[in-house]
């Protein structure tokens, strides 16, 4: 799954360990995520939404481009 | 306004060392008690049997062992891991334990492979008894290696 974590935090200047800090997990977890060798959970998800103030969508792309068909 | 020299350092170098996060403090301590675990078992073996073979290899030696020796450790490995291992999934993100229950799915396959195997081939004498400890040790490898590859490639 793509995201825009790599981005969001080099806005806020935040180094990797910083913002492992914020989400209290590891460093080799958010260098996961950023790398897409990990997806997370859905309660780091939203962590991660409220830490950046956005929806999840927002910050993940799962490439589905549907829509509810109305 | 006077500012030490160390002080000055800080400030324009590196940024302050931020605090270690309980979370943190808790894994360390699971690793700690981990440790300490094996530094007593091994340095009491060495002292219990000095005769034997290197440290790094008599716990997997299969030459006896005094019964003192053998209910301590089997008391200090059962409550000393249990102790460790609660600390340990206390302390653990998302990630590690991801990466924990594939390794440990991992090992448990190695030793759902190799033990019957082992086991029947000996039946029809085309392989020595199987050895517990060995499989264990097949079985910790694979568990070491896959939790290290999911954790910090």
């Amino acid at each position: 799954m793509n995201n825009k974590l790599k981005v969001l935090r080099a806005m806020r200047n935040w180094s990797q360990a910083e913002l492992a800090d914020r989400l209290d997990v590891s460093r080799q977890a958010v260098n996961a995520i950023e790398t897409g060798k990990y997806d997370p959970s859905l309660p780091l998800a939203f962590k991660l939404a409220r830490l950046f103030d956005m929806p999840i969508e927002e910050i993940f792309d799962d490439g589905f481009e549907g829509g509810s068909g109305e | 306004m006077m500012v030490s020299k160390e002080a000055a350092v800080s400030d324009a170098g590196k940024p302050a060392k931020r605090p270690m996060s309980p979370r943190r403090k808790r894994y360390l301590t699971a690793i700690g008690i981990a440790a300490l675990i094996g530094g007593i078992m091994g340095a009491w073996l060495q002292i219990d049997s000095p005769g034997s073979s290197p440290a790094s290899l008599a716990p997997l030696s299969n030459s006896p062992l005094t019964p003192g020796f053998a209910i301590g450790a089997s008391v200090l490995w059962v409550i000393g891991l249990i102790v460790s291992l609660f600390i340990y999934h206390r302390a653990i993100d998302d990630h590690e334990e991801r990466a924990y229950l594939w390794a440990g799915l991992a090992a448990w396959y190695t030793f759902v492979l190799s033990a019957p195997t082992w086991w029947m081939l000996h039946r029809a004498s085309l392989a020595p008894p199987a050895d517990a400890i060995l499989l264990f040790a097949g079985a910790l490898v694979v568990n070491c290696i896959v939790w290290l590859w999911l954790k910090y490639r």
